[in-house]
């Protein structure tokens, strides 16, 4: 029982924790990324579609990947070059990459809602031999496909670019203040953009994991919001890339256990707020203390 | 997260002919990006815009069709413009409409006793104040604590959905209903309808009633003046002795519960009661109305009426041809995206 819960919560935390350290790189940069939901539905349909057509998993992420990267390119072009609101435009491009998905679907398939391909290639999954008969620990590290070794390997990476490397630095300079930055000699615009092709990069990775990795078909509701959660995990974090991992796990154990709650007589539609009352909770906490802070100066 | 870039407050006092040609220019591009999208499905896109306007404003018929889209628009628009204004980014109407839909359902279900002149009234007061309750913790959090109302409202939006969700599932589920829906509200409940054979309803009179109260309050009351005001300049605005704090929290408030009359226009006008899947993002595109909009009175009763064409002929257009109706989604979000595009700020250098 704990086995299984332990393997389901960290199944269902590699897409959060996908995007979320893509949305955290980008909020880095500057730029608050409401749209990787869309992006991540894009890398879910383009993975599955490659992963049927080529036979190739590898093929599959790169396209899927490349995908949401050129997503968020667009993205952040407009938010960049045509100065529009990043909220707005983020809101926008969920709005339209649903509607475009639908639409494919409907005129390129010929389905409505759902997408089946024969002889889809899901991502391998790897068997730890030894590990995976031992409690709890088998459960935490045997029988993951590739996906979550590399969601959580980015972990330390993200976080050692961004405190240890010079590309790292830049990037939370020009999130600091796009003049200041611009008087170092540095292009904000450009550093800005290519935060927003890593998280749309990351964010197609892990519709890529939705799609080939759990299900095997594709959905137009496939995403279930997890853009947003992923928003919500690295605001939980307030950036840090080990406590937006705390957060995503948080929340996958939460998508996990409303799963498992379900036909228990608790309602698993008040289970799946809980990660939205937190974000809630935690910013309040966050204005509270920097209010508390601000008010003993004065 | 920082303000955004373009307060949307600056939008006001726009000349009527600009405000025109700048509501215009992201709905041309919109359509030439989607008619990209449609060539690619091999339709002609002159074609399918013009059954789009044929079917939107072709007879009375159509256009009262079209005006009953753009009723709920009307209220998201106006909603979240008066929170805009006051410089507040809210984005949470959307979780108000379901908010809003479910109280009015529930009321109009539950007191079936009462007569329609107590009955009505009642259930558009329900749903105007559960709208506005929503809106009190994200209101509250930005106006003493100054916390993040764009990443709040947006939490409360699912929060709200999943709640209704909840609620016509288990404890509000009519019964013997298969689908998670509330009981039909009662025959005195429901908005009367202003023509035969249309679902346009005495909402819509409500909602032209709204922008014309708007269009006062922002040019000839105190308070409409202070909220541009704050909304310009905070800081300036409390040097002159206003209290800003308590200002935005009731355009926080206020915008809730236009959200909410939205939801219970929608419940009591069009679907009789609460189902789940209630509002097919209202709040959003209410978001798209107002920017569209400009926050102008009257630009915002256009852009409503002009979504709700949109809706209104997608939903036909499938029909009679085999165009999917999510041409109207992409239209919608894409018009969205070019409102806030400043395509004069790509001539220039970055200073």
């Amino acid at each position: 029982m704990l086995d299984n819960l332990i393997h389901a919560a960290l199944i269902m935390t590699t897409p959060i924790l996908l995007a979320a350290l893509g949305g955290l790189i980008n909020r880095t940069g500057g730029i608050v990324n409401i749209g990787l939901d869309s992006m991540m539905l894009f890398g879910a349909m383009t993975a599955l579609i490659v992963a049927a057509d080529n036979g190739s998993w590898l093929l599959a992420l790169a396209v899927a990947g490349g995908t949401g990267a050129f997503i968020g390119g667009l993205m952040s072009l407009v938010i960049t070059r045509l100065k529009a609101n990043e909220i707005i435009v983020g809101l926008g491009f969920s709005i339209v990459a649903t509607g475009l998905a639908r639409f494919i679907l409907k005129s390129t398939y010929g389905v409505s809602g759902t997408l089946r391909l024969p002889d889809v290639t899901r991502l391998p999954v790897i068997d730890i031999p030894g590990v995976a008969d031992v409690p709890v620990l088998g459960a935490m590290l045997s029988g993951h496909n590739v996906l979550t070794w590399f969601a959580w390997g980015m972990v330390p990476a993200a976080a050692w670019f961004l405190v240890r490397t010079r590309a790292g630095l830049r990037l939370r300079a020009t999130g600091a203040g796009e003049k200041a930055a611009r008087s170092l000699g540095l292009r904000p615009l450009a550093i800005r953009d290519a935060s927003t092709l890593f998280a749309g990069f990351m964010a197609g990775l892990a519709g890529a994991y939705l799609s080939i990795g759990l299900v095997g078909i594709f959905n137009e509701g496939i995403t279930a919001g997890r853009g947003f959660i992923a928003l919500a995990a690295f605001y939980f974090g307030r950036n840090h890339p080990v406590m937006t991992a705390l957060g995503a796990l948080l929340f996958g154990f939460f998508d996990a256990l409303q799963i498992r709650l379900q036909g228990r007589g608790f309602p698993p539609e008040l289970v799946q707020t809980l990660p939205y009352v937190m974000v809630i909770v935690i910013l309040a906490m966050l204005a509270w203390s920097a209010k508390k802070r601000n008010g003993a100066r004065t | 997260m920082a303000m955004p870039s373009t307060n949307p407050a600056t939008y006001t006092g726009f000349s009527a002919l600009k405000l025109i040609g700048t509501a215009l220019l992201p709905f041309a591009l919109a359509l030439v990006v989607a008619g990209v999208v449609l060539a690619m499905a091999g339709h002609n896109p002159f074609d399918v815009y013009r059954l789009l306007a044929l079917e939107s404003f072709g007879s009375s018929k159509r256009i009262a069709a079209t005006m009953a889209a753009a009723t709920p628009l009307i209220f998201t628009g106006l909603g979240t413009a008066v929170a805009f204004r006051a410089g507040a980014f809210n984005v949470g109407v959307e979780g108000c409409v379901s908010i809003g839909g479910l109280a009015a359902a529930y009321v109009g279900f539950t007191f079936v006793t009462l007569p329609a002149a107590l009955l009505l009234p009642f259930a558009m007061l329900a749903a105007a104040l559960a709208g506005l309750a929503w809106m009190i913790i994200p209101g509250l959090l930005k106006a003493r604590l100054d916390a993040d109302e764009v990443v709040t409202t947006l939490m409360m939006n699912f929060i709200a959905v999943a709640i209704a969700t909840w609620l016509v599932n288990g404890p509000l589920l009519a019964v013997g209903s298969a689908n998670s829906a509330t009981p039909m509200v009662a025959e005195a409940a429901r908005l009367p309808r202003l023509m035969r054979g249309s679902t346009l309803n005495a909402g819509f009179l409500i909602a032209l009633i709204c922008v014309l109260l708007y269009w006062l309050w922002g040019k000839r009351t105190a308070l409409g003046f202070e909220t541009r005001l704050a909304g310009m300049s905070p800081r300036f605005a409390t040097a002159t002795g206003m209290n800003v704090p308590r200002l935005v929290l009731k355009m926080m408030l206020l915008s809730g519960a236009l959200g909410g009359i939205a939801g219970g226009t929608h419940a009591l006008g069009n679907v009789y009661r609460y189902v789940d899947g209630f509002s097919p993002g209202y709040g959003f595109v209410g978001i798209a109305v107002a920017l569209l909009g400009r926050g102008n009175a009257w630009g915002i009763l256009m852009a409503a009426i002009l979504f709700g064409a949109l809706s209104t002929s997608g939903a036909t257009i499938q029909l009679f041809s085999d165009v999917p109706i999510e041409i109207v989604d992409i239209l919608q979000g894409m018009v969205m995206i070019f409102a806030v595009a400043r395509f004069g700020a790509l001539g220039r250098k970055a200073a």
